[in-house]
């Protein structure tokens, strides 16, 4: 199992059309990913939701039909970074109140559940990034 | 493997239940959304929600289970939701939502009959 582990410095990255129904993806990957970089099961558990909650912030208010969804994990020192990003984002034509509470939620779950996060969204591109560390690394 | 997403309306209980399983997530929860509006448009204003079958839920689910509170609230009823997975129930715990959904951990603490 111990050499099935990532070093510090591995990167895996997937890139996939900007849909929500293909976020799934980038939660299974994630599942994989954290459980090579130490975490347990419910740091793992709580790595999959975040990581969805970070492709659905980065696609929030974007009409993401044309562009795709860029998202790099890292194994860190001491963390695991996901970084996602949305290219040539088109603003939405319309952000429903239903959006907006979901957005609200997102920042909620990503707020409780890891270290670090943040969005910010430049020149067209949208880019949300995250950083989780394993317990026993907690600052 | 995850179970497949599903969903079940047992019509015939007093209040309605709705049954999930599997994801919901921002692919599955627009079919909960139109389940969901489609019983309370019907002129119920209880409902429960059974979770006891579902094994993810993001932020866009939780927003159609607010969305379909309101909705509830609004005809003077009440929407039920039924979890037991530990897992899911500390989703409704870190964004505050056990504070407004009336929560139980079995279909008879819910009130289903």
């Amino acid at each position: 199992m111990t050499d099935d582990l990532l070093a510090t410095g591995d990167r895996i990255a997937l890139r996939f059309p900007a849909r929500g129904d293909l976020i799934v993806l980038a939660r299974l990957v994630t599942s994989a990913v954290s459980a090579r970089a130490g975490f347990d099961i419910e740091e793992l558990e709580d790595l999959r939701l975040a990581v969805g909650e970070l492709c659905l912030l980065t696609l929030q208010g974007s009409d993401a039909r044309t562009g795709d969804l860029c998202l790099e994990l890292t194994v860190l020192g001491d963390a695991l970074g996901a970084e996602c990003i949305l290219e040539r984002a088109a603003p939405a034509d319309v952000v429903g109140p239903e959006n907006a509470e979901s957005a609200r939620l997102s920042e909620q779950i990503l707020g409780a559940l890891v270290d670090e996060h943040g969005r910010e969204s430049q020149n067209g591109s949208v880019r949300a990034w995250l950083r989780k560390r394993p317990a026993g690394h907690a600052e | 493997m995850d179970q497949e997403f599903h969903i079940e309306e047992r019509a015939s209980t007093s209040p309605p239940v709705i049954a999930v399983c599997g994801e919901i997530d921002v692919a599955t929860a627009p079919q909960l959304r139109e389940c969901l509006h489609r019983v309370i448009a019907h002129g119920e204003a209880t409902v429960v929600l059974d979770l006891l079958g579902v094994t993810f839920l993001d932020s866009t689910a939780l927003g159609v289970l607010v969305g379909a509170l309101k909705r509830c609230r609004e005809l003077g009823g009440d929407l039920h939701v039924v979890v037991a997975d530990p897992r899911i129930v500390k989703i409704f715990e870190i964004t505050g939502l056990t504070n407004v959904f009336t929560i139980a951990d079995s279909l008879q603490a819910a009130g289903a009959s």
